[in-house]
Formats: C-alpha cells, structure tokens, sequence
C-alpha cells in the first residue's frame, strides 16, 4: 500500500515572490507563494503585529464563498504560527492557487485544505518569514461500517462514501510527539465522540509523520540555495 | 496595480546602450521569443505554459447552462483572466481595473473567443433551452512579462486537449455520459490564434520620432518584466498558420510607420507557424501516451498508403 | 551538513554567557526561551567577549539591520530628506539631508528621484521606519557612499550578497577582475552595483553574477570565460 502521507515538493517555482512552493499529494497538487514583510496597504495595517493577506483560487471558475471560508480557515491555521510581533506595521501575502482538487469541489474541501497547509509551510521556510513551530496537516474520512474505520487522506472515491470527513492540523516542537499541539480540527458529518478521539490520534500521528517528511525536503532546498558554498 | 516596482535611472539608461549595441540582457536575439514549454496535467484541460520564468496555468471546465435569449443556437464561452499577488506583488488580488490587466484580458479576449476559435455551435445542446458554457480558467502564476502570449497558447492548448462528457437527447431529456460511460467528444476548435508582442524603444529623442527620418527605434518580440516596465510603446499581433491577420492592438506608445508593421508581422508569422507545430505536437504526444492501446484496438483498416 | 535547524527547535546556547542573537533566533516574550524561528545552519559562535548565535539562511525579502550597508533607488524628495526604496514594496527608508558628507542647511545635496545610491543603515528599529546615511557618522567624513552613477545593478538573493561582500576568499569578483576592470558597490538588501570599463563587458558581469548565484564555486572559471566569449562575438 502506497504510504499516505507521501508527497512531492518543489521549491523556488516563483521568482516575483520572495517564497514559493508546490506540494503534490495523490491526485491534489496546490502552489503557494509568500511575500513579506512588505508595506502594507492603510486599510490592512496593524499597529502591533503582522497583517496577513490570504488569497485561495480555485483551478476552476471564479473565487466564490468557498475559497472565502477556506482563506478564514488558513488564516486560523497561520495566525498564531507566525511570529507576528517580530514584524509590526508590516504585511504578509500568501496566495493559494488550487492547480488539480482532487476531490469533487461541489462537496468537500478537506484535500484542499490540508495541502494547501503543507504548501503554506514550506513556503513560508522558502521565504525566511519567521515561524514558531513546524506545523504539518492531514485529513481523514470515517467510513459509514460497524467499525468506524478512520482513512488517512482518503482519496475523491473514498470521500463520496464516507459519513464524516475531518481536517487536522499539528505544530511540532523538536518534531517530538509529546511538544506538538493541535491548530485545527474541522469536521463534518456525523461522528461518535469516540470516533473523533480515534481520528485525533491517528491524525496526529500523520501530522507528525508528515512534518518529518516535509523538514526532509526543506533540507534539500538549503542545500540547494546555498549551492555556491560548494 | 497596487504599488509599482521601482526602477532607477541607471537601469533604464543601461538598458538602451546595450539595445544599441544590438545585445538584450538575456543574451536573445531582437527577435528571437523565449523557449515556449507546454505541460499538459492529468485532467484534460489542464496546461500549464512556461515562456522563460513566465508561467501561465489555463485550466478549461464546462457545465450545463441556459443559452443566451437572443443566441438560442449557441453556447457559452468565457476566459477568465484574473490577476493575484501571486505573479508578483504588483498585481493586486480581483482587482482587474486596472490598465494594464483590462489591456491583457482585452487582447486575449478578442484573440481567442472574438475570432470564433472555438465553435459555439458546437456547444449547443437543445435549442433555445440547454448548452453548454465552458470556461477558460487562466491562471497568471508568475510574471516575467509576455502574459498575454503565453495566456493566448495556454488557452488555446488548453480547448484543443479538453473533451466534454457525450450527451445523448430524446425530446426534452438530457442524458450526460460519465467518460467511463461514452469517450468524451473533443471541442471544436476552427482555427489556432497565436498572439505575438513586440516591445519598442526610442533611443532618441521623441521628436526624433515622430519627425525624424531616421527610424531608429528598436523592437523587441517577447519583452521580459524588465523590458517591459523600460518600454516606450506595443504591438500585440495575432496570427493562425493560415496566414490570417486575427488582431493588431497598439494602444498608444511610440508612433510607428506601416513598414515596420509589415516587417513586424512577417517576423511573427514564422514564430506563430513554430508555435502551432509545437501545441499540436504536445496534444499528439499526449493523445499517444493517454491512449496507447488505440492503435492495437482499432478496427481500421490498416491500409497501405 | 552541519546542524541544521527548523523553527521550535530547541538550541544549546552554553550558560550564563552573554548572548548576542542574530537573525532567524527570537527571545520568546512570554517564555523568555531563545527559539529559532527560521530554517537555517546553526551558528554559535563563543570566540568574542560576548557568544553570538544565529541562523544562517537564504532568502530575498532584505529587512533593515543597523549598520549594513545598502543600495537604494530615490523615490521621493522631501523638504529636508529623501525617501529610498531598498527593496521593492517594502517599507521605504528615510535618507536626510544632513547625513551627507559636509551638510549643511546651505549645502544641499543633488540627487534626483531615481538614483541609485549606496549608504548604511543608521538606526534600524521594527516599530520605526528605518534610516540610512551617505556619511561616516563617527568622523562626518566621505566614506564611499553616495550616488552610483551609470553602471547596472543585479538582484540576488541576500546570502549571496553576503558572501560576496565578507568572504574575502570568494572566488567571484577576482575572477572577473582578471578579465576587466570593474567598479563594484555590494548591498545587503540582495543589490549588486557593477560598472565595467565598457557597456558590453558591464553586461557580461551582469549575467555573470546571475549565473554564478545557481552554480557551485568550481563551475565559475567556465561561467566566466563563455560569458565574455559570447559578447565578444555579439560585438562583431
């Protein structure tokens, strides 16, 4: 069985921006690109911290009430993960752009939202924003049988059958378990309190996987930016 | 745009000497356009257009809609073109009022859908009732300027690969065929607009322009961010391989004489008979490799020609 | 590689030192925890009175830092300073017009919007808007900055200016001097200014430091050599 968790990362695919990066996962592939701090505009500033400018595109049609919601839910995600006192009066964009969904757009957004996630971290690292946590996501599906069997990042077919689907997030100190804390936990559908405690820790296990894998490839992008030392 | 990117004097001054010692910074011939590399994604429809450090992503989708009142024969065709701070933070997000970016969408608009590349007849289902509306989503992901050429390939790359579901009608009823179902019929695509851009620049003075005899101005094809921001003036021309004229926008900027229009215009021939050659070669590859039982499983007649 | 470190991860900073922190480390306020905040090579450095820690990373937004030296384009003249821009859409930094070699409310210097010169960042402070000087602040003397006149400048990511300007044994700038003269002004905000004796070979260093900047060290005698080749042949 494919390892679920697997993706594929590609940095530095922007040159106008200060930090950008790919993240493609079974069938879900999301661009990020990050620029800041820069000046922001009067309406966005904020005396005291960073303002953030979060832009979701859909790969099809026009941005509509779903991206707005999905922009709210990444801006919930990237708030307190930023260390946004560092840079007052000062402004971050991150723009998503959804190149393939993976899922079908009429009903779910979870594949959406955790790789757009991921992508955010990575290219938040690209751009040298500063961070407080490494910080990775996951979604999961509940299938409708006796067991409540809990899929991690569940494919579109597995998605339409399923009773609940979830999105987590995790921030890791050290990238250890017992340091790591939950930033999102959005669910729809039914479920049984006992199935949500199954799915925190099974989430939280990918999370955690997850950030592994995507500290891996942001070691290979260093090495890549400082190719001149060698 | 939000807030412009500043250049200096020295910048724009450096620019010109070296466009008149006949050199470009990126080491390209005047008229020599970047390498063009087209990918094609897994869903049909989805292309993404590399042109240098430009990069375009065009994605094609389409639905079932209700015709125009007064076009009850045809379908619908939109090209959404909006900017976001992703191509670079001089664009700003949905805000598309902007000069520039209405100029763009403008000149994809007419070079594409205006000059009936894609057969809205086609498109329609029941008379007066059902159609089908496909959209071209472009995407400017980044931007070292030539959007509008790299938007127009992508675009037109993006119809030729997309194939909309079978329908089958009785009466009034519809009936979609998932691809599973029925292989999904290819749109009609007429003809293969290509839009070509050439920058000038005047390394005189204006009244040396307008006046002089000299016609020392330089054109440039497939001006880079930096050119274009130095540019004194543009022509976009647009072009199918059948040697017809789709479009010629020159929105103000440095008064040009026909000559070099014509000039222009053969020059962007040869480029736009390259490009057609190389989109319809990707589709071809793509269909082979999407399909490569075809040629075992058809049951033509392999017939010696 | 050596030790690379990702935000939240914990640092050993040897006890009761005296620490100076660098980029890409921030003193938690609430915790009071040095914690880095970046991906970068850790670097802890015990040799001096006080131990500096920081991360050495790459990246392209260039933040003012006091004491760093910059090149900026003018963007607006004031009554009595001009406005700079270090790196586009960035906050712009103030240049007065008493920090000039020999100012004085007579003496007014010359620039215009649009030139591009160099100077250092005189106070740098994130709630306040930053500034530079065209002047040696402790002599009130020229030390070398101000306008930087013809020439091109080249972006590139501010590691690489960095080491451009403090390695002494990076191999670059030697290079190209063993194939032209040239005038170079290096800023940390990512900008180098080059002036060579001639258009062409002025171009032929601008592609040169944008090649130079994706390539390890040992590929640049090759860089450089095809580089002038290729003018040279344009030229005729």
């Amino acid at each position: 069985m494919a390892d679920l968790t697997d993706f594929e990362a590609k940095f530095q695919v922007l040159t106008q921006v200060d930090g950008s990066a790919r993240f493609e996962s079974f069938g879900t592939s999301v661009l990020c690109s990050v620029t800041g701090p820069i000046e922001p505009k009067a309406r966005q500033e904020l005396p005291t911290q960073l303002a953030l400018e979060i832009v979701v595109r859909p790969s099809k049609g026009v941005p509509t009430t779903r991206e707005k919601l999905l922009e709210d839910k990444l801006r919930g995600v990237l708030t307190p993960v930023l260390v946004r006192y560092l840079y007052p009066r000062q402004l971050c964009q991150i723009c998503f752009q959804i190149l393939e969904s993976g899922e079908n757009e009429q009903f779910h957004s979870v594949r959406e939202l955790s790789s757009c996630i991921n992508a955010a971290f990575l290219a938040l690292a690209d751009a040298g924003v500063g961070l407080q946590n490494c910080f990775a996501s996951c979604c999961a599906a509940v299938i409708s049988n006796a067991d409540q069997d809990v899929l991690i990042n569940p494919s579109a077919e597995q998605l339409r059958n399923a009773s609940s689907t979830h999105v987590l997030a995790f921030d890791s100190e050290n990238g250890r378990e017992p340091d790591s804390h939950l930033l999102l936990l959005e669910s729809s559908g039914d479920f049984e309190e006992e199935t949500l405690n199954k799915i925190l820790d099974a989430g939280e296990k990918a999370c955690l996987q997850t950030v592994q894998r995507l500290r891996q490839a942001l070691k290979t992008k260093v090495e890549q930016d400082l190719v001149w030392r060698t | 745009m939000a807030k412009d990117i500043e250049i200096s004097v020295s910048q724009g001054r450096f620019l010109i000497e070296t466009l008149k010692q006949k050199v470009r910074l990126d080491g390209r011939r005047f008229d020599q356009m970047r390498d063009v590399d087209i990918e094609l994604g897994k869903d049909r429809g989805d292309v993404m257009v590399t042109m240098g450090k430009t990069r375009v992503h065009c994605r094609i989708s389409c639905e079932i809609a209700q015709p125009y009142e007064d076009r009850p024969f045809e379908g619908l065709f939109v090209i959404s073109t909006e900017t976001s701070p992703m191509a670079g933070p001089q664009f700003e997000n949905g805000n598309n009022t902007g000069e520039d970016e209405v100029l763009c969408s403008r000149i994809i608009e007419k070079a594409v859908r205006r000059s009936g590349a894609l057969d809205v007849e086609g498109l329609c289902i029941v008379a007066g009732s059902k159609c089908w509306a496909v959209r071209a989503d472009v995407h400017f992901l980044n931007c070292d300027g030539g959007f509008i050429d790299a938007s127009c390939i992508a675009v037109m790359t993006g119809l030729l690969h997309f194939k909309k579901p079978d329908v089958t009608v009785s009466g009034e009823r519809v009936t979609v065929h998932p691809p599973e179902e029925r292989e999904p019929v290819p749109l009609g695509v007429l003809h293969t607009p290509i839009c070509v851009t050439f920058s000038f620049f005047n390394p005189e003075d204006t009244e040396e322009n307008i006046k002089g005899e000299s016609n020392n101005e330089i054109s440039l094809i497939d001006a880079t961010l930096s050119e274009e921001l130095l540019r004194d003036g543009t022509l976009t021309i647009t072009l199918n391989k059948n040697r017809e004229v789709v479009q010629v926008s020159k929105a103000g900027g440095l008064p040009m004489d026909a000559l070099t229009l014509m000039d222009c215009c053969h020059k962007a021939y040869n480029i736009v008979e390259r490009l057609t050659d190389q989109v319809q070669r990707v589709i071809k590859e793509d269909e082979q490799t999407r399909n490569q039982y075809a040629a075992i499983l058809s049951s033509e007649n392999a017939r010696e020609s | 590689m050596v030790n690379l470190i990702y935000p939240g991860d914990s640092i050993s900073i040897p006890e009761r030192t005296n620490v100076v922190t660098g980029p890409g480390i921030y003193l938690d306020p609430k915790s009071q925890h040095l914690k880095p905040i970046n991906v970068g090579i850790e670097v802890i450095d015990p040799s001096k009175r006080v131990t500096s820690v920081y991360l050495d990373f790459n990246s392209k937004r260039y933040i003012p830092s006091e004491g760093d030296f910059v090149i900026g384009v003018i963007t607006s003249t004031f009554a009595d300073s001009y406005r700079v821009s270090l790196a586009n859409f960035s906050t712009a930094v103030t240049l007065s017009y008493m920090a000039f070699p020999n100012a004085s409310k007579k003496n007014r210097p010359t620039l215009k919007v649009g030139d591009l010169l160099y100077a250092r960042v005189s106070k740098a402070n994130k709630e306040l808007e930053a500034e530079i000087e065209c002047v040696d602040s402790s002599t009130g003397k020229d030390a070398g900055y101000g306008h930087l006149d013809g020439g091109v400048v080249v972006d590139v990511s501010l590691a690489f200016c960095r080491e451009l300007l403090f390695n002494n044994d990076f191999p670059l700038l030697k290079l190209i001097g063993k194939r032209t003269e040239f005038e170079v002004a290096i800023g940390l905000n990512g900008k180098i200014w080059i002036k060579a004796a001639d258009i062409l070979s002025t171009l032929a260093c601008y592609r040169i430091i944008l090649d130079c900047e994706k390539q390890p060290t040992s590929q640049y005698s090759e860089i450089i050599k095809n580089r002038f080749k290729e003018l040279a042949n344009s030229a005729d």
